[in-house]
């Protein structure tokens, strides 16, 4: 138990020690004389001062001290304080897409929470499941498996249900270790994570496991694309790899083949529009990337995830899961004179709409830069946990019962005073 | 402080002499010191009144007669006894003050003088002594009868709340002396001396004081009343000046109030030799011939 306002017990000690002094002076009635003729004197009370060695009225003397301790106690503000460990650990563990074998990833995790340290478990992709701490936590992680969807992990997420779990382990741990184990993808990093970062007042420690192949680069083409088409300067580079998930890029109604293609587990982009002549001045944004410029607008029609809008937030290509792959549709027209597609803003639009399925949306993919990684990292030292709890006190009845004990040493006080004062004056007139 | 009748001894050699005439005339069969109501054939010679018919021959003065041819019936005055008693408050007032009990002292001195002084000129003396138990001794002539009292009184201790009013009430004595310091029934013994009075008794009422009464003691700093513990009051410098103004007004409303209902007061202090009050009561006391 600790005191929130412990100069309440201070005063309330000086207090004491007043009263004891205040006992110590004892004012006195005189010795009885006696006079047969005291029926003249007038009613009036004279009290005599002396000091003494010993308190007077050692039972008034109790309950006043007694009286003055609890209330100043209450006022103190008691509060419990739990047991503390000396060090416990969040262990984040990347379940996305981006980990290649997520096998590795359980298996690091094992590792790293069989030193006896206690442990808490969260799994994350793009959102995050608090699970038991400690073995129960890696078992329950083990059946949930990695995320078979493609979905791209987020440590934006998993900083923040790490700092807000560490607000509750803080309250019980001078120390709180945060781990993660991922394959650190640029595409699970966003704007929001170095700020979210920042907020773990400690050391990161960063297990990093074997990234997912298709997570490191751009899917390849179906056929090659030529130096004539406006697509070319951007997927000039690409390489042409026939196979079951490459990329097709049809323009026409797509055919029964490549919806069949795209269940196989393909990525069919349906661009019909390249080439347009009829264009007119336009905006749009995809991600982060915008580019304002002529362009042909056609009519979109399939329903999904929108990938790029225009400026009046129309969409401007959209994605939608079939099967394995995905098939999107894109009303993007591209002038066949000009120089879009030589613009460095336009050619990463063309590689987020071409890119893997449900992976297009933060760009990219690609290796964190050693100075982002420093970042996450961050300094040495774990975290104090009192720099992560909210409050360390829990909330506890005690204040109320010393206030009650205190009204009742005020009533035990009042009586045992009037009847002090009854016995020692008894007036009869 | 002495006790037994020999310490008496000085007090009644000091009282020897002193006359105690009744006020009122007496009425009492017995010849005694006193003018008695009726007149008779002693040799104290009053006047001389008109024979008148069924006057008694032989009162009849016939040398008178001889000289003058009328005849005259010579009046005597009768001297008679007066049946005393002697009321003597026992109450626990009357113990102070505590180290020396001079005021009980001094009234069981007084009394007996008074009882002594009366008995000398052949009045029947009796006591009655107000204590938690009252004690009587009817009144009596005879000579043992002053040792009897001495005795009684010796042997009776001032404690409690006794009242003097019921004593008086009950005396049949045709003089009766109180001796008292008033702090008990005072107004009943003043409402029981006006019926003494009408009944034609007297009361002679002895306000004994002390000086510590007066002026309390330094150390008396919470007075405390004998006949009423649960009393108690604070004497500091103000509560004395205080004090005294009441017991002044106090006093003065006593002596004014007994007075005014025809009992002889006589105030005395402590101080004062026994002997001393004695003959100021017995003083004070002229006789309405």
């Amino acid at each position: 138990m600790t005191f929130l306002a412990p100069l309440a017990l201070v005063a309330g000690a000086l207090a004491a020690v007043g009263l004891v002094a205040l006992h110590l002076v004892a004012r006195q009635r005189p010795a009885a004389y006696p006079l047969p003729t005291a029926r003249f004197v007038p009613d009036r009370r004279t009290l005599v001062s002396r000091l003494s060695r010993r308190p007077r009225d050692l039972l008034l003397l109790l309950v006043r001290v007694l009286l003055v301790l609890s209330a100043a106690a209450a006022f103190a503000r008691p509060v419990l304080t739990p047991r503390r460990t000396a060090v416990t650990r969040v262990l984040l563990v990347d379940r996305s897409a981006a980990v290649a074998d997520f096998g590795e990833a359980l298996q690091r995790a094992r590792e790293i929470a069989s030193d006896g340290v206690p442990t808490q478990v969260l799994a994350f992709d793009s959102a995050v499941v608090v699970l038991e701490s400690g073995q129960a936590g890696l078992d329950s992680l083990t059946r949930l498996s990695q995320a078979k969807d493609g979905t791209v992990g987020s440590i934006s997420a998993a900083m923040t249900a790490a700092r807000r779990l560490g607000a509750d382990l803080g309250a019980t741990s001078d120390s709180v270790e945060l781990v993660l184990v991922s394959p650190l993808a640029e595409r699970e990093l966003d704007d929001a994570t170095d700020t979210l970062r920042a907020l773990w007042p400690g050391n990161v420690r960063l297990v990093r496991v074997s990234v997912a192949r298709d997570t490191s680069g751009l899917p390849t083409l179906e056929r090659a694309i030529g130096d004539a088409d406006v697509l070319g300067p951007a997927l000039g580079n690409r390489v042409v790899m026939p196979g079951s998930r490459a990329l097709r890029l049809v323009r026409r109604v797509p055919s029964a083949a490549d919806s069949a293609y795209a269940r196989s587990g393909g990525v069919v982009v349906r661009w019909n529009s390249i080439g347009t002549r009829e264009s007119r001045p336009t905006a749009l944004a995809m991600g982060d990337d915008v580019i304002v410029a002529s362009l042909g607008r056609a009519s979109i029609g399939a329903q999904g995830v929108v990938l790029a809008r225009w400026a009046d937030g129309t969409p401007a290509a959209v994605e939608r899961a079939l099967g394995d792959g995905c098939m999107r549709e894109v009303s993007v027209g591209v002038p066949i004179a000009g120089d879009v597609p030589l613009s460095p803003a336009f050619q990463r639009i063309v590689n987020g709409l071409t890119d893997a399925c449900g992976g297009a949306r933060g760009g990219a993919g690609g290796p964190v830069s050693p100075e982002r990684l420093r970042a996450i990292v961050g300094p040495a030292g774990l975290a104090r946990g009192s720099a992560l709890a909210r409050g360390t006190e829990l909330p506890t009845p005690v204040a109320s019962w010393l206030l009650g004990f205190a009204l009742a040493c005020a009533l035990a006080e009042l009586f045992l005073r009037r009847s002090r004062d009854e016995s020692a004056m008894p007036e009869a007139e | 402080m002495t006790s037994g009748v020999a310490s008496y001894g000085a007090l009644l050699d000091a009282v020897r002499g002193v006359r105690w005439p009744a006020r009122r005339r007496a009425t009492g069969a017995t010849i005694g010191a006193h003018r008695s109501r009726l007149r008779g054939n002693s040799s104290e010679f009053s006047e001389f009144r008109p024979y008148r018919q069924g006057d008694d021959p032989r009162r009849v003065d016939w040398r008178l007669l001889a000289r003058s041819d009328r005849a005259y019936v010579r009046l005597t005055t009768d001297r008679a006894t007066t049946r005393t008693e002697l009321l003597l408050d026992a109450s626990a007032s009357m113990a102070f003050p505590p180290a020396t009990l001079d005021r009980w002292q001094r009234a069981r001195e007084v009394t007996i003088g008074l009882a002594a002084v009366a008995h000398a000129e052949g009045d029947p003396v009796g006591l009655a002594i107000a204590a938690e138990t009252p004690v009587r001794i009817p009144p009596r002539a005879r000579r043992s009868v002053i040792a009897e009292m001495i005795r009684t009184a010796e042997c009776v201790s001032p404690t409690g709340a006794s009242a003097l009013a019921p004593l008086l009430a009950s005396s049949r004595a045709a003089r009766v002396a109180v001796i008292t310091d008033l702090l008990g029934d005072a107004d009943a013994l003043l409402a029981t001396s006006r019926l003494a009075l009408a009944a034609g008794k007297e009361v002679v009422l002895l306000h004994l004081l002390t000086p510590e009464e007066l002026d309390p003691p330094p150390e008396a700093q919470l007075a405390v009343d004998p006949e009423r513990p649960t009393l108690r009051r604070s004497l500091d410098a103000d509560g004395r000046r205080a004090y005294r103004v009441a017991l002044d007004s106090w006093l003065d409303r006593m002596q004014v109030d007994f007075r005014g209902a025809g009992v002889r007061y006589v105030r005395a202090f402590t101080t004062e030799p026994a002997a001393r009050i004695v003959r100021r009561v017995a003083a004070d006391a002229p006789a309405d011939a």
